[in-house]
């Protein structure tokens, strides 16, 4: 068996560039069509249509949200209030590891069940693992409804003034 | 006889008598058989030919997904069925045979046959050397197909629930490509070529030619109701 | 330092020497399947023309589209006609990757196939290599029922009815029909049972089968001495003794019946 051994051949200086200018553009050619496959398929898996609920949900007319307690939203996940200066709304998922909070007006705190975080009714933590007082979320006012966006976290002194 | 004529017995002086003993042997050294082939290196000889081998089915199949889309017709619904109904177009073979055999002969029987004989032809040995069908017996061989051929024919067109055409089209062509040489002779390279083709490479050629035919049928010729279409007139179901 | 990183995920040098070519797939996981010499006649395009080669390129292709197509398709009915629609219009490159796919699965057809023809025209099937062709042949059935299994997951009127046809066919078989028939559909008729035991056999199941045996396959390929090249096509020598007197046995010397008397002559060299 006899091996055909091409290193053995001499090859001339000609050749060799044209080997280097080929393997330049062969490298280049190879670099754009993985960098475009990398790209595309990001581009590919990010989805374009979500099928979930809609960010900004309306609540009602400013009327609607109460002065001395706390307005409950179950369905959007929301405590809404409405103080001297202005109205704010707060998501009611504990800070803590993402349970859903509870309400007791008579008490005038939120509490959690899972782990024992308590929250005074403007979201800041009384006690309890909470690390962070509960998220306040962008209120506005559309067309004479209040519409909160839960996507948009606010700072916890945010308020809509009315 | 001259006295120089060797003769020496046991017992002469070496000195005196000396006696050379040439045996020469028929060659029994160990022949070692050795392939000569010239061997490359699998880097890079074998791998970029890989390599290029890939990147052309890529760009083969990347150019035709960017031209052709897949189809997608309307939401399955089990209440209505389409006309035609068709299968996937690799079955469109067995489909078209259903068309002359009931479902028990043209939908396990024969693809049974098929898988087990593509199975079991490496271990019979028969034709293992691929011997020319015409090496000898010119005459009685070729009478022979002549009447496998009619018998084959035959079958297609009396068993079947209409005569299977396409068949019996696919068996007397094979069989007059087998006949050619021993009637036109060899003269040509292709009808020598021909002569010296085996009787397995005769049977598979019959399989591969009746496959193709019957999945081209069925593919491009059926219509609603699985009738004879037309493809440049009435288009491709 | 950068050569110190390559080290030690290379551990050859550069392949500008025999020694370092051998190694280059010798030490390599995905390239030590291949021989480090292989027999220059093997490796011509128009002995096999790759298509075994270009089969298990074609599977790649499928599973590494496949696996992206998962992303989006949910095996439900009618949700996945519905994720069908999203991959057409929604979602980025979603047409072409289905495309790809759908082309993809034809051509591996139509190449198992080809390769099949290839392989026994060229008698590659013949002893030691039987059980190799037997593997292939199951390859070949393997990759029907990959394409079969995946024309239903489209859920629209072609797969629905198309997979009923083929599913009629194989009710056909007398004693196992039923009941092969009743397995395959998870019921009586194709339905959402139908869709989901399709997608665990087409994405799982199927595939894993497939390339575990190709694997094998290849392997036997390389064990049986590579590509198969016939008899007449390889020149053989016997090393060691010349033919030098003409008379194609492989006797030194003439007539073998002057042996003795002939005196000495000079041995092979």
């Amino acid at each position: 068996m006899t091996l055909i051994d091409d290193l053995q051949a001499d090859i001339p200086e000609t050749e060799l560039a044209r080997r280097k200018v080929l393997s330049l553009l062969t490298g280049a050619a190879f670099a754009i069509a993985g960098g475009g496959t990398a790209i595309t398929t990001v581009r590919y898996l990010r989805p374009n249509v979500l099928f979930e609920p809609p960010s900004k949900v309306r609540i009602g007319p400013p009327d609607l949200i109460p002065t001395k307690t706390l307005l409950v939203s179950t369905e959007h996940k929301l405590y809404l209030a409405r103080t001297v200066a202005g109205i704010f709304a707060m998501s009611s998922v504990c800070t803590h590891l993402g349970c859903m909070t509870r309400y007791d007006p008579g008490k005038q705190s939120i509490a959690c069940p899972c782990h024992g975080s308590r929250f005074d009714e403007t979201g800041a933590v009384r006690g309890g693992p909470a690390p962070r007082p509960l998220a306040r979320k962008y209120v506005t006012i559309e067309g004479g409804q209040v519409v909160v966006d839960i996507r948009k976290d606010v700072s916890p002194d945010f308020l809509l003034k009315v | 006889m001259s006295s120089r004529e060797f003769s020496a017995t046991a017992g002469d002086d070496a000195r005196a008598v000396p006696l050379r003993l040439l045996v020469v042997q028929e060659d029994e050294r160990a022949a070692v058989h050795q392939r000569d082939e010239n061997l490359v290196m699998t880097f890079p000889h074998l791998l970029v030919r890989e390599i290029i081998a890939f990147l052309a089915l890529s760009i083969f199949l990347v150019g035709i997904s960017l031209i052709f889309d897949a189809p997608l017709e309307e939401l399955a619904n089990p209440d209505k069925t389409p006309n035609p109904a068709k299968a996937p177009w690799y079955f469109l073979g067995l489909q078209e045979l259903l068309h002359y055999y009931p479902p028990l002969i043209s939908g396990v029987i024969l693809p049974g046959a098929v898988i087990g004989a593509l199975v079991v032809v490496p271990y019979f040995h028969i034709n293992l050397h691929r011997r020319p069908l015409y090496d000898d017996w010119h005459i009685a061989k070729m009478i022979t197909i002549a009447v496998a051929v009619a018998a084959l024919s035959a079958v297609f067109y009396v068993t079947a629930a209409h005569p299977v055409w396409s068949l019996i089209a696919t068996t007397v062509g094979i069989g007059a490509l087998m006949l050619l040489p021993g009637l036109a002779g060899t003269r040509s390279p292709v009808l020598r070529w021909l002569s010296t083709r085996s009787l397995s490479f005769w049977l598979f050629s019959w399989f591969l030619v009746a496959s193709v035919v019957l999945t081209v049928i069925g593919t491009f010729f059926r219509g609603p109701g699985w009738t004879l279409t037309l493809p440049w007139r009435d288009g491709i179901y | 330092m950068a050569n110190r990183v390559m080290r030690s995920i290379v551990r050859h040098g550069f392949p500008d020497t025999n020694r370092n070519r051998a190694l280059a797939v010798f030490s390599n996981f995905f390239l030590h399947i291949h021989p480090v010499k292989v027999r220059e006649k093997a490796i011509r395009f128009s002995r096999t023309f790759y298509l075994g080669g270009l089969t298990a390129a074609t599977f790649l292709i499928l599973v590494v589209t496949g696996i992206l197509l998962m992303f989006y398709y949910h095996p439900s009915a009618p949700r996945a006609y519905h994720d069908m629609k999203d991959l057409e219009f929604t979602v980025s490159s979603g047409v072409f990757l289905r495309n790809l796919h759908r082309w993809s699965a034809h051509t591996m057809v139509a190449l198992v196939f080809l390769h099949m023809v290839r392989v026994f025209f060229a008698g590659a099937y013949r002893p030691p290599r039987e059980f190799n062709w037997v593997l292939g042949v199951v390859l070949f059935v393997l990759t029907i029922l990959l394409s079969y299994t995946g024309y239903l997951l489209p859920w629209d009127q072609l797969a629905l009815w198309g997979v009923t046809v083929g599913t009629n066919m194989a009710d056909a078989m007398p004693y196992l029909g039923k009941e092969v028939s009743f397995l395959l559909l998870g019921g009586n008729q194709v339905d959402e049972n139908t869709l989901v035991r399709f997608y665990v056999l087409h994405c799982c199941v199927l595939p894993a089968a497939t390339a575990l045996l190709v694997a094998v396959h290849i392997w036997r390929v390389r064990k049986d001495g590579g590509i198969y090249i016939p008899e007449d096509e390889v020149r053989e020598l016997v090393v060691g003794v010349e033919d030098r007197d003409g008379d194609q046995d492989r006797t030194a010397g003439g007539d073998s019946n002057q042996a003795g008397a002939a005196g000495p002559k000079e041995a092979g060299s």
